[in-house]
């Protein structure tokens, strides 16, 4: 598939043509310079934007074929988010941050739902901030917050972009440490791009992009090693 | 389902007080709320006390009047004069058609005029006076104590006299426009001369007419005033019209003839400026609080109660003279000679002295003094041109002064007095046929003889004519070229004064209008209906109209000012539309990450329509609420202080000195609802644009 950006008159190829396929359970790491386009490949395959060119499938549907609507609906039953960012609603605390896609779902009674959000919140060890509001967290528990609001919903697919990029190295690595347990626990798959090539080490595979097309799909150790290579 | 929308309330709630622009716009809309709550009770209430104020002074709930009148009925007056209306001929033909509607309570036949009111000036009564005195004279024989009074008067003449010629010398010092004419100046040097004096006595009645001819009209103060008077049943309007009281003197005898001037006028226009100018400066002292060192008005009253002292001069013969000086003397520590300076050093007052000089002047010279032109009890000569277009002069007899309870401030209910309608139907000058034949028969039955009009000139103005009844026959008998000149000419028609008119007399004949009251005012628009129908039906041609277009201008005016208030309340909302709009578009855009993010995650446009959708409401709710609870605290406070009318115009429209606003359960609820409307109105842009904002810009970073 391809994507064009149109500023004004000039035409923006962020990709330009990618094909790949991802299979469940898979704990897989984009990698590559900036601009190369890994944001807006999370974009498409997240629903969150329509390719230019090619078809997008998630969970054997072509995302092509669906409204505005179902696509809304798609992200909330199928799809976790985890931003570079963030995004916490600040307003809300800890707990009603993690219930929110629950809410929207429509599909557990208050006790379940109560349930769900506890049991993932002590998973990322935040059972006893669940009445805190997001900015009385450090950057790390926030992400944390959020790894526990993508999961929720038990989505098939969690998509990360940059999800360390905020924060320390120390405290990055917990995350992607958490991810990895998450997705070795429940069989998530999780896509996330990154530039740092220690969170590379956790995944099963990396894709290298450049200049809007996939180099080559390496295993963990394959990628550390052309890493290696690459930078010296 | 309870989730979901707990989830909307609890976003919205907790954004309301953490986003800055929220509380801008909460506080708009308290103070929307605040307004629309104050505002619109304080319109209500005056709307409200205006139309007691009308409805309880003359208009009644409803006015009727003839339909063939050219103008609509102005209770209050109009531009440029009386509203010209047809008569209703027989007010009790229409009595029983009305009175026949349940919800009426009662009919009060009035009909409203204005005439002149002649009350010659100082000089002219005096003369006036010294001639009946000559008069007695000349039927009964010299008694001892006519002469002291002939004498008494005589003195206060050539006193009179001696102050114009003071007068004179100074204004043609000063080369002033009022110099006087050489045959003016003539004419008092002789009123000053000792041969005039000498030889009064010789012929007084021409002596008297020298002075009323050629030194009286000298004096320019006997002036004309205007007043309006409304003719009416006495009884029933005072049944009726439960404000009005009596305040001076006694009522007018059921039955008779008679007048109550309205307080107000009484004092504004017939009461002695200089006290008149004392009293409104001690008004001024303790209502208002305002002090002569500050207020120019307060300034020009004392400087003319200094200046214009030649009113007081006059009234006061050579003996109370003497009396005025050695008080004033006293009282100012003075040697002074002369009253008009003394005068004028009294009335010198400031914020120092006023009080103490103020109860001198009631204690010391009142009573040496006239208060008012007419005294209670004294008739007043009202002349006016009739329906015929004669003009018509009457003798009425003041019984006493009389004001509307709440009102007594109001230059516009003080405006009317109040008369008989026998009088009222006199001055008003037009006669149906049958009154026509009854009066012959009444003639004839009295034994008085009909005056042919050749003769009438003489009837009226000869020696002798006191008992001719000549105010029920005057169209008929009235020269046209004619016009009475007054105090001394006029009539004098004690008969009439004194005779008792039964109900059905007072009812049988001609009238302007007729208020009605009802027992339930609730249902006045559906009684205007039903009565207009059954006047109808009884082949009357007859105008019904609520209180508010009988009052004329001033129902106008009160349209207007609430036309003009609602205009203005109407801008406001429009203006916090915009700023409503304007802040929530920011509102909006500054959480563009977070709505962005919601739809990410899975948020439908519905969800974040809802969510800034139940936002304003919320906001509407909480800051209206704050802004009625507030306004109500206002207006109770208001309610139990009440608003002072401040400016006399006000009295009218507070119906009253104050104003006691009261907060109805409508204010509220308009208010909530207008504060709702105009809020989620303005919000419709904004929440469109936020379901809008793409799920894309929650990948965004920072920038
Ligand atoms: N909204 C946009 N409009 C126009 N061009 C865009 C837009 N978003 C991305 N691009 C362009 O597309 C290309 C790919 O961008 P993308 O953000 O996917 O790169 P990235 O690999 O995520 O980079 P980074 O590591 O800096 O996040 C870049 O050249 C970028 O300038
Ligand atoms: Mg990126």
């Amino acid at each position: 598939m391809t994507k064009d950006y149109t500023l004004g008159k000039v035409v923006v190829p962020a990709l330009r043509g990618v094909d790949l396929q991802v299979h469940p359970g898979e704990f897989i790491s984009i990698a590559g310079p900036s601009g190369s386009g890994k944001t807006t490949l999370l974009n498409l395959i997240g629903c969150v934007d329509t390719a230019t060119t090619g078809v997008v499938s998630v969970a054997g549907q072509d995302t092509k074929l669906l409204s505005e609507r179902q696509l809304t609906h798609l992200r909330l039953h199928t799809i976790g988010f985890i931003f570079q960012s963030f995004n916490l609603v600040s307003v809300l605390t800890v707990f009603q941050n993690v219930e929110f896609p629950l809410l929207l779902q429509r599909k557990l009674d208050k006790a379940q739902r109560r349930e769900r959000v506890m049991q993932l919140l002590e998973q990322v060890g935040l059972a006893n901030h669940a009445k805190h509001r997001p900015n009385e967290l450090s950057g790390g528990q926030r992400q944390r917050v959020a790894v526990a609001r993508a999961l929720v919903t038990r989505p098939q697919l969690v998509l990360a972009d940059e999800p360390t990029a905020n924060l320390d190295s120390v405290t990055g690595q917990h995350i992607i440490d958490l991810m990895k347990e998450l997705n070795q626990k429940e069989g998530t798959t999780f896509i996330f791009s990154t530039h740092d090539a220690k969170v590379m080490n956790h995944a099963n595979a990396v894709w290298r992009l450049a200049d809007g097309k996939i180099l080559d799909r390496l295993s963990a150790s394959e990628a550390q090693r052309a890493m290696a290579s690459g930078s010296h | 389902m309870g989730g979901h929308f707990r989830l909307l309330m609890q976003v919205a709630f907790r954004n309301l007080f953490t986003s800055k622009i929220n509380l801008l716009i909460g506080g708009i809309i308290f103070f929307g709320t605040l307004l629309v709550v104050v505002g619109g009770a304080l319109l209500d209430s005056m709307d409200s006390a205006m139309s007691r104020s009308i409805i309880g002074s003359v208009a009644g709930h409803l006015q009727v009047y003839s339909d063939e009148s050219k103008d609509e009925l102005g209770l209050f007056g109009q531009m440029g004069g009386e509203p010209d209306l047809a008569a209703v001929d027989d007010f009790s033909r229409i009595k029983p058609v009305l009175e026949k509607h349940p919800n009426v309570k009662t009919l009060v036949p009035m009909g409203t005029n204005g005439a002149l009111i002649t009350s010659g000036n100082t000089v002219d009564l005096t003369l006036a006076r010294l001639r009946d005195l000559y008069k007695k004279r000349a039927e009964g024989g010299e008694t001892p104590g006519l002469r002291e009074n002939i004498d008494s008067l005589k003195s206060h003449v050539r006193q009179m006299v001696a102050l114009m010629e003071e007068e004179m010398a100074r204004s043609q010092a000063l080369l002033s426009e009022t110099a006087r004419t050489p045959e003016e100046k003539e004419a008092i040097a002789r009123a000053r001369s000792e041969e005039f004096w000498n030889g009064f006595e010789a012929d007084p009645f021409d002596s008297l007419e020298f002075l009323e001819n050629r030194i009286a009209p000298q004096i320019p103060d006997g002036d004309m005033l205007y007043i309006r008077y409304a003719g009416t049943d006495l009884d029933a309007f005072q049944r009726t019209f439960d404000r009005m009281e009596v305040v001076d003197g006694q009522p007018v005898p059921s039955g008779q003839r008679g007048m109550l001037l309205s307080k107000f006028f009484y004092e504004e226009y017939l009461k002695l400026k200089t006290a008149r100018r004392l009293d409104l400066i001690k008004q001024e002292r303790d209502v208002n609080k305002k002090t002569i060192a500050t207020d120019p008005q307060m300034q020009r009253w004392v400087k003319e109660n200094q200046t214009q002292t030649r009113e007081l001069l006059f009234q006061l013969d050579p003996i109370k003279t003497r009396l005025a000086v050695e008080r004033l003397q006293k009282v100012l520590g003075s040697q002074e000679p002369k009253l008009e300076k003394l005068l004028s050093d009294f009335l010198a007052t400031d914020d120092a002295n006023f009080d103490t000089r103020y109860a001198q002047f009631y204690a010391e010279l009142a009573p040496l003094l006239e208060l008012y032109r007419i005294r209670l009890g004294d008739s007043l000569t009202i002349t006016a041109f009739t329906r015929s277009g004669y003009v018509q002069s009457v003798n009425v007899k003041i019984y006493g002064t009389y004001q509307f309870k709440g009102l007594e401030k109001s230059a516009l209910a003080g405006a009317l007095n109040l008369m008989d309608l026998m009088s009222f139907r006199d001055l008003y000058g037009y006669l149906t046929a049958d009154k026509k034949a009854e009066i012959a028969d009444l003639q004839k039955q009295s034994g008085v003889k009909a005056v042919a009009r050749e003769n009438a000139e003489d009837a009226l103005f000869g020696e002798d004519s006191g008992n001719s009844l000549v105010a029920e026959a005057t169209p008929g008998l009235i020269n046209e070229q004619e016009a009475f000149n007054g105090a001394m000419d006029s009539l004098r028609r004690d008969d009439l004064a004194k005779r008792v008119y039964s109900q059905s007399e007072i009812e049988q004949g001609v009238v302007l209008s007729a208020a009605v009251m009802l027992k339930d005012p609730e249902q006045l628009q559906q009684t205007l209906a039903e009565l207009r129908q059954s006047a109808q039906d009884a082949g009357l041609k007859l105008r019904v109209v609520s209180w508010q277009q009988a009052a004329g201008i001033i129902g106008q005016f009160v349209l207007m000012a609430k036309l003009v208030l609602y205009f203005a309340v109407f801008i406001i909302f429009v203006v916090a539309l915009v700023i409503i709009n304007n802040a929530m578009m920011m509102a909006t855009l500054q959480r563009v990450r977070e709505v962005g993010t919601m739809r990410a995650i899975g948020a439908q446009r519905s969800f974040v329509l809802g969510m800034v959708l139940v936002e304003t409401l919320l906001l509407g709710l909480v800051f209206g609420a704050g802004g009625a609870l507030v306004g109500s605290g206002i207006m109770a406070a208001l309610g139990s202080a009440g608003i002072p009318a401040g400016n006399e115009a006000l009295y009218f429209f507070f119906s009253g000195p104050r104003l006691y606003p009261t907060l109805s359960a409508g204010n509220l609820i308009a208010a909530f609802v207008i504060v709702l409307v105009v809020s989620s109105i303005s919000t419709l842009y904004p929440a469109f644009l936020a379901t809008r904002v793409s799920p894309l810009k929650a990948m965004q970073t920072d920038e």
